[in-house]
C-alpha cells in the first residue's frame, strides 16, 4: 500500500572508514553487495514473475481466445469482450458485489469503529472481547459459511429463526429465497468483517494524541462530541485505508457464496468471482473467463488507483 | 449545564465543596457510562461469538434433538460420539494432516525466500532494488482470482510431469500432486513486502560494522541482522500458515485424490456426504475451525501485528 516509500537504505557514512586500503576494500565490498542484493531478492523474484506475471500475460492472451481445455486455442479477436459486454449475469455478478460492498462496508466499518473505541480503553475483559469479536475473521470462510449455512436452516431450527420465532416471525427460507438471499449473505460478510476493521481502528487509535482529548475535556466536550470531532478526523486515514482493502477483498468474495449459496437462487447472489470460475470449470469457456478475469483486475486496478489519488500522500505506511 | 448548577446551587459560598459535589456526579455519571459500555460489549461480543457457540453445541448434540420443535437450546445430554461418528464417515484425520503439511510449507517457504528478499530491498544497494520493490507492490494488488485460471493451465500442462511430453502435452502435469498443492502460492509478494517493513527498522551501522569485521554479506543477512526481527519471522509464518490452512479454492481445483484433500476442501465434500447430519457436519467444522483458533490465542500478538499492517486476509 506503499509504493512511494522508496527502497534501499540511507547512505551509510563510508567516509569514516580511513584505513589506506580503504578504497580497494570499499569497492569489493559494494561488488558483494550488489551481488548478493540479486541473489537473495532472485528467488522471491523469479518466483512471482513465473507465477504472478506470466499467468497476467497468459490470461491477457487467452482473453482473445476461443477455449474449451480439449482443443487448442483459437484467435477470436474481441469476441469475448463483446460477449462480455451483452452478459447480463457477469454485470449482475458486478452488481452483487457493488451491493454487498456498498450495504456491507458502511455497516461493519461503523461497527468496527464502535468496537475499537470501547475496547481502546482499560475496561475488565478487554482481551477477552477483543477475541470474540475478531474470532470470525481469523476462522476459514469455508468454516464460518458452513456454520452460517445452518443457522440459516429453512426449518424452525435454524438458530436464525429461533430468534425470529421468538418476535413471531418465520420461519424464512434464508438462502432459498431470492428476495432474501443476498442479504443474507451480506449480514455474514458485516459479521466477519467487523474484526479486521476494528484492529486496524484499535492499532490508529494507539496513535490519537491524548491531549486532543484534555484539551477537548477543558472545552467541556462530551463523549459524544469528543467522538465525532477528536476521534472521527483523526482516524480519517485509517479509515480510508479500512474502505480500500475492504473494497479490494470485497472483489475477492468466493469461499462464502460457493458454500453458502453457490450464487443462488436464480443467480441472485452470483459473485464476480463465481461467475468466473463457474464459466471456466463447469462451462468450459476459458477464453471467456479470462475475459472476465482481465475485467476483474481492470477494476481492481481503478480501485486501486481511485485509492491513492483519495488518500493521496496522507496515509504514509 | 455544570457550570450553571453549581452558580445556582452556590451563589455565595466559595466553590470548593460544590466542586465536590460535581466531581462526585460526575463520578457517577462516569460509573453509569461505563457500566453501560460493559453491559453492551457483553451482549454485542456474545452476539458476535454466537455462531460459534451454536456450532459447538450442535457438534455435541443428539440427532433426534435437532428435529425436535421446539429445540432445547441447550443439548439435554452431551454427545461426544458425533466427533468419533465423524471421524469414520470422512478421513479428517489425514485432511488435517496434508492441511498441517501445506500450511507448513508455506510458512517456511514464505519465511526462507521472504526474509531474503525482503531483507535484499530493505538493506543491500543494487541495481535492480528499485524494479523488485516496486513489482512487488505491484503483485500484492493482483488478487489470485485474476491468474487462477493461466495458474491451473501451467500447473496441468508442466512438462515431464504427470505423463506430460516436454511441451507439457499428453498428461495431467501437477494435477493432483504436492507440487500443486505447494509451489504456486509457495512466496507471498505481500510476505516480502512486510519483511522488507521489518527490516527498515534494523540499524544500518550493525552491518556496516560487521562488514568491517569482515563478516560475509550471508553471514550478516542470516546471523546478524535476521536475529534482531525475530518476532516478524513469527508473524510471517504465523500469517502464511492461517492462509495455507485455510486455503480453500486452488486445493478444491488442483486435487482430486482423497489423500491429498485438505480440510477446507474436505468439509465441503463431507456436506455432500452428511447431507443433513448437522451433527456431524458441526463436529467436522469444529475440527477444522479449532486449531486455528487455538493458534491464533496463543500466538495472538504476533498475528495482530501482521493483520494490522495488511489489511487483507
Amino acid at each position: 500500500m506503499s509504493a512511494a516509500v522508496s527502497p534501499g537504505p540511507t547512505t551509510p557514512d563510508a567516509e569514516r572508514v580511513a584505513a589506506p586500503d580503504a578504497p580497494v576494500r570499499r569497492r569489493s565490498v559494494r561488488t558483494a553487495e550488489r551481488r548478493w542484493g540479486l541473489i537473495l531478492a532472485a528467488p522471491a523474484t523469479l518466483h512471482t514473475l513465473l507465477w504472478i506475471g506470466v499467468p497476467i500475460i497468459v490470461a491477457i492472451v487467452l482473453s482473445f481466445t476461443a477455449y474449451d481445455i480439449i482443443h487448442a486455442p483459437e484467435f477470436a479477436g474481441l469476441e469475448n469482450y463483446a460477449t462480455i459486454f451483452t452478459d447480463g449475469l457477469f454485470w449482475r455478478s458486478v452488481l452483487h458485489n457493488a451491493i454487498i460492498a456498498g450495504v456491507g462496508i458502511p455497516i461493519s466499518m461503523f461497527l468496527a469503529l464502535v468496537f475499537a473505541v470501547m475496547l481502546n480503553r482499560a475496561i475488565p475483559g478487554q482481551g477477552i472481547f477483543r477475541v470474540m469479536v475478531f474470532l470470525p475473521h481469523i476462522t476459514a470462510t469455508v468454516a464460518v459459511a458452513m456454520i452460517w449455512l445452518w443457522i440459516y436452516n429453512p426449518s424452525e431450527n435454524g438458530l436464525m429463526n429461533v430468534v425470529l420465532g421468538v418476535v413471531g416471525i418465520g420461519p424464512l427460507p434464508f438462502l432459498t429465497n431470492p428476495d432474501l438471499a443476498l442479504a443474507s449473505v451480506i449480514l455474514v460478510t458485516i459479521w466477519q468483517g467487523i474484526g479486521l476493521k476494528m484492529l486496524i481502528y484499535l492499532a490508529a487509535l494507539q496513535g490519537v494524541d491524548g491531549q486532543l482529548y484534555e484539551a477537548a475535556d477543558l472545552d467541556g466536550a462530551n463523549f459524544v462530541q469528543k467522538f465525532f470531532h477528536v476521534t472521527v478526523p483523526m482516524l480519517r486515514p485509517a479509515t480510508f485505508f479500512i474502505l480500500i482493502t475492504a473494497l479490494i477483498a470485497n472483489f475477492q468474495t468466493f469461499d462464502l457464496i460457493y458454500i453458502l449459496t453457490e450464487g443462488g437462487p436464480a443467480n441472485s447472489t452470483s459473485v464476480v468471482t463465481y461467475r468466473i470460475y463457474q464459466t471456466a470449470f463447469q462451462e468450459f469457456r476459458v477464453g471467456l473467463a479470462n475475459a472476465q478475469s482481465v475485467i476483474l483486475l481492470l477494476i481492481l486496478i481503478v480501485l486501486a488507483f481511485l485509492s491513492r489519488k483519495i488518500v493521496g500522500g496522507t496515509d504514509g505506511d | 449545564m455544570a457550570t450553571d448548577t453549581r452558580s445556582l446551587a452556590a451563589p455565595t459560598r466559595p466553590s470548593a465543596p460544590a466542586g465536590r459535589t460535581r466531581t462526585k456526579s460526575l463520578r457517577r455519571q462516569r460509573r453509569l457510562a461505563s457500566t453501560a459500555m460493559l453491559v453492551f460489549l457483553v451482549v454485542s461480543s456474545l452476539v458476535m461469538a454466537a455462531p460459534f457457540l451454536w456450532m459447538a453445541l450442535s457438534s455435541i448434540r443428539d440427532p433426534t434433538e435437532l428435529a425436535r420443535v421446539p429445540m432445547p437450546l441447550i443439548p439435554e445430554d452431551l454427545r461426544w460420539e458425533n466427533y468419533t461418528e465423524a471421524l469414520t464417515r470422512a478421513p479428517f484425520g489425514v485432511y488435517a494432516r496434508n492441511s498441517f503439511i501445506l500450511a507448513t510449507a508455506a510458512a517456511l517457504l514464505n519465511v526462507a525466500f521472504g526474509s531474503a528478499c525482503g531483507y535484499a530491498l530493505a538493506k543491500l544497494r543494487f541495481r535492480l532494488a528499485p524494479a523488485v520493490f516496486g513489482w512487488m507492490v505491484a503483485c500484492i494488488m493482483i488478487p489470485f482470482y485474476a491468474t487462477v485460471i493461466p495458474v491451473f493451465l501451467m500447473v496441468r500442462h508442466m512438462p515431464l510431469f504427470g505423463g506430460n511430453s516436454i511441451l507439457g502435452a499428453g498428461g495431467t502435469g501437477w494435477i493432483d500432486t504436492w507440487w500443486a498443492l505447494i509451489v504456486p502460492g509457495a512466496i507471498s509478494p505481500f510476505m516480502v513486502f512486510l519483511f522488507r517493513q521489518f527490516y527498515v527498522s534494523t540499524p544500518s551501522e550493525l552491518i556496516e560494522a560487521a562488514r568491517l569485521d569482515g563478516v560475509s554479506e550471508f553471514g550478516i543477512y542470516t546471523r546478524i541482522v535476521t536475529p534482531l526481527i525475530k518476532p516478524g519471522l513469527l508473524t510471517v509464518a504465523l500469517l502464511s500458515f492461517e492462509a495455507g490452512w485455510n486455503n480453500f479454492l486452488w486445493p478444491l481445483l488442483v486435487t482430486t485424490s482423497e489423500n491429498l484433500r485438505v480440510i477446507q476442501v474436505g468439509i465441503s465434500s463431507f456436506r455432500q456426504e452428511a447431507a443433513t447430519d448437522w451433527h456431524l457436519l458441526m463436529a467436522g467444522t469444529t475440527l477444522a475451525a479449532v486449531p486455528m483458533i487455538v493458534l491464533f490465542l496463543v500466538f495472538q500478538r504476533y498475528f495482530v501485528q501482521g493483520f494490522a499492517a495488511s489489511g487483507i486476509k
